[in-house]
């Protein structure tokens, strides 16, 4: 599977860079591709390409603050805190893979 | 990346006394202080207990993560401490925490990108199993330093 995400958090701080790694991590592990936008203290990073998002098949923003979703229109889209990824990266991908599957 | 750049000396205690969060903020706090990172000591406090409310700093693996993004800060600074017993602390998996990192960082974000840019790798690395692994057993400032390589 195809993932873009997008982790922030508050402060922009830790947490947004943290659930970036655990991200990766777990899509390593669970045999997918993955790209993490970091919108944090220090700006966006690792920016999404326009031909990154059309390529995907899911976009995962994990945020405890308002992104612009504009970008992703048309795109499968999920939305949960960054809570979610810090406790469980693996979890939470794996929930994405249930979801797509039934759809297909 | 050069993680001694960002892990000072002066601000780092292996040997805490510290029985509560309280206790643990207050020592990390005083320490960044004394090494000149804080312009206001108990406003910077303040704003570490700010953060605090709006969500769970403990990590997991009894780490703890407290920061304060703060007019009170003078410099990016990171203070590493760690307990012989566990502190009760709001954490993801439920457990108390032992090590602890507290961040400050001014609220402008301005005068020190590269050093903002260390604290990102560096919180990077605590999502790792490996670093979070051997941060377990770290006994020494040296100790430190190799578990983020």
């Amino acid at each position: 599977m195809k993932i873009l995400a997008v982790t922030a958090c508050t402060a922009g701080i830790a947490h947004t860079y943290i659930a970036k790694e655990k991200l990766e991590n777990a899509a390593r592990e669970l045999g997918d591709t993955i790209k993490v936008e970091t919108q944090g203290s220090i700006g966006v990073e690792n920016e999404l390409t326009l031909e990154e998002i059309r390529e995907a098949d899911v976009v995962l923003i994990s945020a405890d603050i308002r992104v612009n979703k504009e970008r992703f229109k048309g795109k499968p889209l999920v939305d949960i805190p960054i809570s979610m990824v810090m406790k469980s990266p693996k979890g939470v991908l794996g929930k994405i893979h249930e979801k797509l599957e039934k759809q297909e | 990346m050069a993680v001694e750049e960002i892990l000072d000396r002066r601000a780092i205690d292996l040997n805490m006394e510290a029985r509560d969060k309280d206790q643990v903020i207050r020592h990390l706090a005083g320490l960044l202080d004394s090494a000149g990172y804080i312009k206001d000591l108990e406003g910077y406090i303040e704003d570490v207990y700010v953060r605090e409310k709006e969500g769970i700093t403990g990590i997991g693996g009894h780490v703890a993560i407290p920061h304060g993004k703060s007019d009170a800060v003078g410099k990016v600074g990171i203070a590493v401490g760690r307990t012989r017993e566990m502190v009760p602390w709001e954490s993801y998996d439920g457990e108390p925490s032992r090590l602890f990192f507290l961040f400050a960082v001014p609220s402008g974000g301005e005068g020190g990108k590269d050093h903002l840019r260390l604290i990102a790798e560096l919180a990077g690395k605590l999502g790792r199993d490996k670093t979070m692994d051997r941060l377990q057993t770290a006994e020494t400032y040296e100790d430190l330093l190799e578990a983020f390589l």
